[in-house]
């Protein structure tokens, strides 16, 4: 035992040790097992919720191509301007608000005010180009400013088209959300997933200086390839755009170029529509000043609201309408796929017929007598499908309205599809069913119309309309193909076959034959509806539906005015038939659909100016005239130094050649006359006096009594002389 | 043996307590060694040295990490806090070697003196200019600043060891068991309480009356004191808004995560910051030199809190496995204390020892918000040189207790 510790000590001195140990030690060792051991997760991530830094990493949106790979919409790099407070001193503040203020246009003060903020991010300017990027990095560099100002990468979306297939592409909204059309449809696909950079940070809210950083990369979206072709939608939009302006049409237009086969959209178009590169303006300059003139705040908030859901809207699948005549496809093959009528069945069409008390005229007053079947369509005989209703019956009619598929969306992939509105086999009264068989009593859309057309034109078949053909990923593999395996057979191959052929005879001679294109065998359909929902006044929808060839088809086309007020009257021949015309005329020979001239065709076809340059204007003479030509001579050289149409141009059957014969000739012009409104005959006159060739389209090639209603070249316009100015020609406008 | 006992207790009746003179009377051996400076006769404990040095290169370790990203951002230098401290240690070892063969009973000599100097700093700091609002630190140039309470608390540990040892036969009596304590223990604590500095006065406290409590006091005197401290607490907690529930540093204790207040976000940032990294740290810790609350959010992380990053980087491992280091040390010390030659050597190495063990379970409580938060330093981890130097010249003091004790030596 010590000799300095006494036993009272000794036993004094354990207790305090005890005691330390068990309560002292015992109590801090106990608080680390519940801080570290139980709570320790939760304390762990609220710290790690003050400790990271996460920072989004914004993903490129995805391309939109055409089906040949042009870029109609695509993503282009831009710049946030972040102001870092945090890493802003009171040396260099003044400095940054000045220069910022300078280039970004934000008042100085407010800049000096977020300066002060106790963050570290906070982002002044969004989406600035690459021209105020590098006024900000000069100005960066040259004031020696290395932290405060960060450059963040972000994206905005152009569409290098402008207005081109807007209604189909859509835009997008501020954050690069995807509003409208396919960038809506398919905005989680376009948008891909955002990356996360996680770094460390300290209590200021600047970087740790050690290293943790975690980045989980941006995952750029996926792009579309779209069905649409960017030459058919070009002319489907040129058409388009002349019959809205031709017409006076009050409420807009709209057409769809389709492949029978696949259901492919080749073109979808609706005039007028926007801009996507800035879809908030409303497009129409008219509708813009009338708005610009309302005074009231509210109200004129509404009616820019009202013109923006206006324009944005896509008729082609959002409005329903009352199909008129063009139906007459459907029923007429309805009724032709059951056995009721035949080409040759006989009708008696004596202008009305009165069901239930209710008596419906046809167009034509006093009627057509006995008809066909074949010529009831061609004729476009409402008495006649009100016979072929009432043979099909309810029941048939609303099974084939049913398989056709009006009664369900089509599931076009493109958002804000209407409903059709229609009757039910069981809802429907016999006036119901006779009106409905010429297409006045349900409601549909112009995408459900067409879908029904092209099942008619391709065999039976019901396809699936769609506008994106594949899906790409960012490496551009193929992620998603669109299906076009057909939804179901409608008709039979048979009945199919047959109708097209009838409706080529339509298109030839019938009341459609505004649409006729030499060579390539159109087949089609008018229609005219009357919007019944509108009692105030007579308004009227023109529609052409139509496809090529008719013994192969190929590409159908719809084409739908909504209230034409122009000269060439409401009816569907002389208002849709011309852009059915126009366009088409076009788009089959660039889709390679073969010409299969007939006689006929061949006679009136226009020939090629034969090579009459060098040669003495008494030779010339004798070429042209070997060419069934005419020519007529400018000058008084000794040889032909020019000649107007040029060598290997098309010029008209029985056309003039317009030959120089020296320099001081060849400057001359002559004025063009207005060549509508005008027989075939009257036309090529007035185009002889005027020194200009005439090129003849439209119904005026399978003769009879057309009219002129369009010229390619504007009159008054100041041409060379032999210049060919392309007249279209239209039935008289009284055919539905 | 059981002379230099009786020779210790000849020099009781003897008042005012010179060790000289009781040394004189007593054994004839000791008076052959009181002449001898060093006692170099025997080795010092080298378990107790062992410990020491491994916690201080530990410490130095830790407060190297907790203070690199603090020392970074606002000295500009990472290595700022760790090149002066290790100045420190490096001096604060060789010293403790040094004293280690010191006669501690030399220091007879200094109790008397160095409580005065302790007074009179005490004194001079309060009319120093106040240093974050309180009156605790004397700066001393290059240095560094130096807390006189530490002074004060060695001061308490060795008078009272000195009037023990000398008085020990008469610890039941009222005057001398009792009231020349509480004037020197009273006055220090007033002192101390003034600066304000509640952490020492609790320190210096409870160190005072362990020593009694060791020293013999009658148990009553406790009961006593333990009675009138129950009474002003209740007083104060009834009637004073110092510790009233309102107080935002109580408030701030019960639920350190309070958004109530901007004023109580203010004041409980630290103790929140502490616990974050305490829970961040898990079993296993997050490795050496990977704390993430060093970085800026735990203020200061290289002085009171050093432990809180010490946790987050080693887990409740590596905290457990320096708290028995600790607490090996003060197991070892006392061992030491308990069979030193006599009662002031085992009164001194006892109150050293303590005082150490004190401020580590205070400071880890702190950091753990298990007492509401107060400025007590870890042994060994904070930073502070002349707080450091002091403290292992202290152990030198223990060390060299050892050198005459009978603890086994290994």
């Amino acid at each position: 035992m010590a000799k300095g510790t006494t036993v009272r000590m000794w036993h004094r001195t354990v207790f305090i040790l005890i005691f330390l140990v068990t309560v002292g030690f015992g109590a801090v060792v106990f608080s680390l097992v519940r801080l570290q051991l139980i709570d320790g997760s939760s304390l762990q991530m609220r710290a790690t919720e003050q400790q990271l830094k996460d920072t989004t990493l914004t993903a490129k949106r995805g391309t939109i191509y055409d089906c040949n790979k042009k870029e109609l919409a695509k993503s282009a790099t831009v710049w946030d301007v972040v102001l870092e407070p945090a890493f802003i001193t009171d040396e260099n503040r003044e400095t940054i608000a000045g220069g910022l203020s300078k280039i970004l246009g934000i008042s100085r003060d407010e800049i000096m005010t977020r300066s002060r903020k106790k963050t570290y991010y906070d982002k002044i300017a969004g989406k600035v180009e690459s021209d105020v990027r590098d006024a900000i990095l000069k100005f960066k560099t040259e004031n020696n400013i290395t932290n405060g100002i960060r450059l963040v990468e972000n994206y905005r979306r152009y569409y290098p088209y402008g207005s081109f297939a807007a209604t189909v592409l859509g835009f997008t909204g501020t954050d690069s959300q995807g509003l409208a059309g396919v960038e809506a449809e398919y905005d989680s696909q376009l948008t891909g997933t955002a990356g996360r950079l996680v770094t460390a940070k300290n209590a200021v809210g600047t970087d740790m200086n050690f290293q943790y950083e975690q980045e989980v990369p941006a995952q750029d979206g996926d792009s579309l390839v779209l069905t649409i072709d960017e030459v058919v939608q070009h002319y489907v939009e040129k058409y388009l755009a002349e019959g809205i302006t031709n017409n006076k049409v009050q409420n807009r237009g709209c057409a769809i170029v389709m492949n029978v086969k696949t259901g492919a959209i080749l073109g979808m178009a609706v005039k007028g529509d926007f801009d996507p590169n800035s879809p908030f303006v409303v497009a129409d300059a008219q509708q813009a000043e009338a708005i610009s003139k309302i005074t009231d705040a509210a109200q004129k908030k509404a009616a820019q609201q009202a013109a923006l859901q206006e324009q944005w809207r896509n008729k082609c699948i959002s409005d329903t309408y009352y199909p008129g005549s063009v139906f007459k496809i459907v029923t007429g093959s309805a009724a032709m796929e059951e056995n009721l009528v035949n080409e040759n069945t006989v009708f008696n069409c004596p202008g009305s017929l009165t069901i239930d008390g209710t008596t419906v005229n046809d167009w034509k007053r006093g009627g057509f007598g006995h008809l066909t079947f074949a010529q009831g369509i061609c004729n476009s005989s409402n008495v006649v499908f009100m016979q072929v209703g009432q043979k099909l019956g309810a029941k048939l009619f609303y099974k084939y309205f049913g398989a056709f598929g009006f009664t369900g969306k089509t599931g076009i992939d493109l958002p804000g599809e209407s409903r059709s509105l229609f009757y039910t086999a069981e809802q429907m009264k016999p006036i119901d069913l006779a009106v409905a068989s010429f297409g006045q009593t349900n409601k549909i859309t112009p995408i459900q119309m067409i879908t029904a057309a092209c099942a008619v034109a391709n065999g039976g078949y019901l396809v699936q309309p769609h506008v994106v053909s594949e899906i790409l990923d960012a490496s551009g593999n193929i992620v998603k193909t669109a299906s076009t395996s057909p939804k179901r057979q409608v008709i039979s191959n048979d009945t199919s076959r047959r109708m097209s052929a009838i409706l080529q005879q339509d298109a030839t001679t019938g009341t459609a034959k505004s649409g006729y294109i030499a060579g390539y065998r159109v087949a089609g359909k008018t229609g005219t509806s009357e919007k019944t929902e509108i009692k105030t006044s007579q308004e009227y929808i023109a529609s052409y539906c139509g496809f090529a060839p008719a013994d192969d088809p190929q590409v159908a086309m719809l084409v739908f005015y909504d209230e034409p007020h122009g000269p060439a009257g409401y009816y569907g021949s002389p208002v849709a038939g011309p852009t059915f015309l126009g366009a088409m005329t076009q788009i089959l020979p660039y889709l390679g659909v073969e010409p299969k001239y007939s006689e006929e065709e061949l006679e009136k076809l226009d020939g090629k100016a034969p090579d009459m340059v060098g040669q003495t204007p008494a030779q010339a003479k004798n070429t042209a005239s070997k060419a069934g030509l005419s020519v007529k001579i400018y000058g008084s050289g000794e040889k032909v130094i020019s000649q107007v149409p040029e060598p290997g141009k098309s010029v008209p059957k029985n056309g003039t050649v317009v030959l120089f014969t020296d320099q001081k000739s060849v400057g001359q012009t002559v004025t063009v006359p207005d060549l509508t409104r005008l027989s075939l005959s009257e036309a090529n006159q007035k185009a002889v006096d005027a020194g200009v060739n005439i090129s003849i389209t439209g119904a005026a090639l399978t003769g009879s009594a057309a009219v002129s209603t369009a010229q390619d070249v504007a009159a008054g316009t100041k041409v060379a002389p032999g210049t060919v100015v392309t007249v279209t020609f239209s039935e008289d406008n009284k055919v539905r | 043996m059981t002379n230099a006992s009786a020779g210790g207790n000849t020099a009781v009746p003897r008042r005012g307590g010179n060790p000289r003179k009781s040394a004189g009377q007593g054994h004839a051996g000791k008076v052959r060694k009181k002449f001898r400076l060093f006692s170099i006769r025997a080795g010092m404990d080298l378990p107790f040295l062992f410990l020491i040095l491994v916690l201080v290169v530990i410490g130095l370790i830790m407060m190297f990490s907790a203070s690199y990203a603090y020392a970074s951002y606002n000295f500009g230098d990472s290595y700022y806090f760790i090149k002066r401290q290790a100045v420190f240690a490096v001096l604060g070892v060789f010293l403790m070697v040094s004293i280690s063969y010191f006669d501690y009973h030399h220091l007879h000599k200094f109790a008397i003196p160095i409580l005065m100097f302790s007074f009179a700093l005490l004194v001079l700091v309060r009319f120093l200019p106040a240093v974050a609002g309180v009156h605790r630190w004397i700066t001393l140039g290059p240095l560094g600043q130096f807390q006189p309470s530490e002074i004060a608390k060695f001061a308490i540990v060795l008078i009272f060891s000195h009037l023990i040892s000398l008085n020990f036969s008469r610890m039941g009596t009222f005057r001398y068991g009792v009231l020349p304590y509480l004037l020197i223990l009273g006055a220090t604590a007033a002192l101390l309480l003034v600066e304000p500095h509640v952490s020492a006065t609790v320190i210096v406290i409870i160190l005072g009356g362990v020593m009694l409590f060791i020293g013999g006091v009658k148990l009553r005197w406790f009961g006593a004191a333990f009675g009138l401290a129950g009474a002003a607490m209740v007083y104060l907690v009834s009637f004073s808004g110092k510790l009233s529930y309102a107080n935002t540093r109580i408030l701030g204790w019960l639920d350190p995560f309070s958004n109530a207040s901007k004023e109580l976000i203010d004041k409980t940032w630290q103790t929140r910051q502490s616990l974050y990294a305490i829970g961040s740290g898990g079993l296993l810790g997050l490795g050496l030199g990977q704390s993430r609350q060093k970085y800026l959010y735990l203020p200061e992380p290289q002085n009171d809190f050093v432990f809180a990053i010490v946790c987050e980087e080693l887990g409740f491992i590596g905290a457990l496995i320096i708290i028995i280091l600790f607490a090996m040390l003060i197991w070892r010390g006392i061992n030491i204390s308990l069979r030193a030659k006599d009662k002031f050597g085992m009164l001194l190495g006892i109150g050293l020892v303590l005082q150490v063990g004190l401020q580590v379970i205070l400071n880890i409580a702190v950091v753990t918000n298990t007492i509401p938060n107060t400025g007590i330093s870890l042994p060994f981890f904070s930073y502070g040189g002349t707080s450091l130097v002091l403290l292992l010249a202290e152990m030198g003091v223990v060390l060299s207790i050892s050198r005459t004790s009978s603890v086994e030596k290994t």
